[in-house]
């Protein structure tokens, strides 16, 4: 098991990638453009013309970037209530994330690889805050018992 | 804060998370697509037959180009269907993709009793799709899912499923654009425009170049290169 510290930076490098694609979506679908795939096609463009790229009349990518940038709040903050609050971001994020794979490849018939970079951040950042939550949730509660126990001892 | 309190919180937080997703989803059905593009035929192939050609308001292909191919037609026409899925893919890739000629598409209502009431809606729809780049989408994907004339299948629900699936963007925009007014005045102009070049059904065409004008009726392929060549 990594050391917390090492999983705490793991998750925030990860959180910043994650804010760096969805920012770049985001800026360039503001433009009116569509983002480039790197290996050509045009499978971006037509996701981010699909009527699914928006959420309430706002650019899914937008919520991308605040999720990530929660995320990367909870990776700097130490203790329970960051180790859970990041766990519950990544949750949805994975969750939303995983919904937006399946109109990609079953309703919109195509696959962005901006959105595909996306999706893999935050499968690996829930699988990092799952390992932080699980591993070290109560770490303090564990070692002032401890602490408690020796000094009656 | 004990173990069991934040096993507690643990699992509170986690319900909390799928409650969030639930709304997301929701939210994206609801608003952005309702997923009623599933039941149109042929979106993607009018995704592939418009990809990569600009669209200015009504006109496709390059604005500037020095022949410009302008069709009046009625949505609700199944001859303008015809053209539209037998003859029109190959004017685009073969004049309008490499520039020769732009492409127009006028909305001239003349199906059903006047006011045309069903053409019109579909008309009005389409040019709201217009103010965000989607009209040749919209009148590509409507003519591919066109019922019969008259027959009262041009609902909101058909509408809203055709501009979900040409990728209106902003739907609820769409919405409120396809009921202004000014949509009337741009119907009026293509009834005068056709009886001023006396134009006698849909699908008619107005050829425009340096070399003068054009007008012919359901023409083929053949006849369209023909009057766009004599007018170059």
């Amino acid at each position: 098991m990594p050391s917390e510290r090492v999983l705490r930076t793991i998750a925030g490098v990860l959180a910043l990638a994650g804010i760096g694609v969805a920012t770049y979506i985001t800026v360039v679908e503001s433009g009116g453009g569509a983002p480039q795939c790197l290996a050509g096609g045009h499978g971006c463009e037509t996701v981010a013309s699909s009527s699914y790229s928006h959420l309430a009349g706002v650019n899914v990518a937008v919520f991308g970037i605040v999720g990530y940038v929660l995320l990367l709040l909870s990776a700097l903050a130490a203790g329970d209530v960051a180790r859970i609050a990041g766990l519950a971001t990544a949750l949805v994020g994975f969750g939303f994330s995983v919904y937006l794979t399946y109109l990609e490849l079953f309703v919109i018939d195509a696959i962005c690889q901006w959105c595909v970079a996306s999706a893999v951040l935050m499968t690996l950042l829930l699988i990092v805050s799952a390992l932080r939550a699980f591993g070290y949730a109560g770490a303090e509660l564990m070692s002032g018992a401890r602490a408690a126990h020796a000094d009656e001892l | 804060m004990d173990r069991r309190r934040l096993g507690q919180i643990a699992s509170g937080a986690a319900f909390l998370a799928v409650c969030a997703v639930a709304v997301l989803i929701v939210v994206s059905l609801a608003g952005g697509g309702s997923g009623g593009d599933t039941d149109l035929e042929d979106v993607a192939v009018v995704r592939e037959q418009l990809r990569g050609i600009p669209q200015h308001g009504t006109v496709l292909g390059d604005p500037n180009a020095q022949v410009k191919v302008i069709e009046f037609a009625d949505l609700q026409c199944p001859v303008c269907r015809n053209f539209s899925t037998q003859i029109a893919p190959d004017l685009i890739a073969q004049l309008v993709r490499p520039g020769t000629a732009s492409y127009e598409l006028r909305q001239w209502t003349v199906i059903g009793d006047p006011p045309h009431t069903q053409s019109a809606e579909a008309a009005m729809a389409a040019l709201a799709a217009s103010e965000q780049g989607r009209y040749w989408n919209y009148v590509e994907l409507f003519y591919r899912n066109q019922g019969d004339e008259e027959s009262g299948y041009v609902t909101d629900a058909f509408l809203t499923a055709i501009a979900k699936g040409a990728g209106v963007p902003d739907i609820g925009k769409w919405n409120r654009d396809r009921r202004s007014s000014k949509w009337d005045r741009i119907l009026a102009r293509s009834d005068s425009e056709a009886a001023d070049l006396g134009f006698a059904g849909t699908p008619s065409f107005l050829v425009e170049g340096p070399g003068g004008k054009r007008t012919l009726a359901a023409p083929t392929l053949d006849d369209i290169e023909g009057a766009v060549r004599a007018v170059e």
